[in-house]
């Protein structure tokens, strides 16, 4: 069977019986993989002691096709991001990052939004609290467009006529993304988004990480991307990191 | 259904246990003395029936108060906070701490829907003044939903002013440098002290 070795970062583990652990990892060449470790527990050898949520390494999978769980049989453990466990806003955001990568269909080889997810972590790790929601929502949207489905922001989601740049647009979850002023007629349910708000997210979506001006901006980004998201790409009716990302409860 | 496959099924349930080891038991029962299944289906009733939580520390009894709790000579006022009742064992294998214990039934875990109030982070911070805790010791495991809910803890305890520490990480006794990881040398040199 095909053993391989691929760049990857763990989006989730939890004990498996007394002494293994199952993974989620995001990886460069294989998508998103559930991984049993078997004795990751008890021995350091094979998956270094520090095969921890968010690691990122070198992994050496089992592969064969058609089952849900494949076998790691070695991770080389070349970063851990315990800054994202030094503040609850960094802490929540990266648990409602993964959780919607994880829900979002990565298969087979996706090196740019492996690298998407990564940088996402990293610039977590560090960020000062006024910077989570614009990089954790920057990096899903960045995701969402890289998978195809980036809302429209430069021309009308449904008519496609060019949208005056500068300015605030209707936005349809529907719709797939803004609308001119007649097609909003006929849309119910789209909501105004200021003309920073469309901005933020066109700048998102090409890579760039623009900060938002207040907390309230900030909510509003938590709550369409959730609404996006439900609509075109998950059930977003699960989402509980996100919920409690979303929610600051633990802040 | 029948009895052998009722019993198979459930013994199937437990972990590492899986349909043919759990048929070759359910076998091996039948074919022993009937005097010792009996005697293993009455453990188990009695374990489920006696076995509750220690109504102070949480940690697993048979009466309300846990042996640690109800152990005069070890000190009320240092409590140590741990993920799960087997931590304790593990440390009380090592024999050095005389303080009482903190269950909290697990860690902060977004991602599996676990928060605070799925803890018993509420029942430790009303311990402080009723216990009259000087010193609590946070000994999460070192990972990070660990260190997460460390610094939760921390956070909810810091208005009551008792001292709070966290344990300290590092390389393993016993073990060798050469072979330890990257990540876990980098922790003990950080956490290095004077000699
Ligand atoms: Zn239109
Ligand atoms: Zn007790």
């Amino acid at each position: 069977m095909p053993l391989v070795a691929t760049d990857a970062l763990v989006l989730h583990a939890f004990d498996y019986l007394e002494t293994s652990r199952i993974l989620r990892l995001a990886t460069r060449e294989f998508g998103v993989q559930s991984v049993l470790a078997r004795g990751a527990r008890r021995s350091s050898q094979r998956f270094g002691t520090a095969l921890d949520l968010f690691a990122e390494g070198v992994a050496q999978l089992d592969l064969r096709p058609g089952r849900e769980l494949q076998t790691l049989s070695g991770f080389e453990v070349l970063r851990v991001r315990p800054g994202l466990a030094s503040d609850m806003g960094r802490f929540t955001a990266a648990a409602a990052l993964s959780e919607c990568v994880q829900r979002l269909v990565i298969e087979e080889h996706a090196p740019v939004a492996f690298d998407i997810i990564r940088l996402a972590l990293d610039g977590l790790t560090e960020a000062a609290a006024d910077r989570v929601v614009p990089l954790t929502v920057g990096a899903l949207w960045e995701l969402v467009g890289e998978l195809g489905f980036a809302p429209a922001l430069e021309s009308c989601a449904s008519c496609h006529e060019a949208l005056p740049a500068g300015e605030g647009a209707p936005f349809s979850h529907a719709a797939g993304g803004a609308l001119c002023a007649r097609c909003a007629t006929r849309a119910p349910g789209a909501r105004r988004l200021p003309a920073a708000a469309v901005v933020a997210l066109q700048e998102w979506v090409a890579g760039r990480r623009p900060g938002l001006v207040s907390d309230a901006e900030a909510r509003a980004h938590q709550r369409l991307l959730r609404e996006f998201l439900g609509e075109h790409l998950l059930d977003a009716r699960g989402l509980q990191a996100y919920a409690t990302w979303e929610q600051g409860r633990w802040s | 259904m029948s009895a052998i496959d009722d019993l198979t099924t459930e013994l199937a349930r437990l972990p590492g246990i899986g349909r043919k080891t759990a048929q070759r038991l359910t076998y091996h029962l039948l074919k022993q003395p009937a005097d010792q299944s009996r005697r293993l289906a009455q453990a188990l009733v009695t374990l489920v029936d006696t076995v509750r939580t220690c109504t102070r520390c949480f940690n697993l009894t048979e009466a309300p108060l846990c042996s640690i709790c109800s152990d005069g000579r070890r000190d009320g006022t240092l409590v140590c906070v741990v993920e799960d009742a087997a931590d304790i064992a593990a440390i009380e294998r090592a024999g050095e701490f005389r303080g009482r214990y903190h269950v909290l039934g697990g860690r902060l875990s977004p991602l599996d829907g676990v928060g605070p109030d799925d803890l018993t982070i509420g029942a430790l911070l009303a311990r402080i003044p009723e216990d009259e805790v000087t010193e609590v010791i946070l000994a999460t495991n070192p990972s990070l939903e660990g260190e997460a809910t460390a610094l939760y803890i921390q956070r909810q305890l810091a208005p009551l002013g008792v001292r709070v520490t966290r344990i300290a990480r590092g390389l393993p006794v016993g073990g060798d440098l050469e072979y330890a990881d990257g990540v876990t040398i980098a922790q003990a040199l950080q956490a290095r002290r004077d000699m």
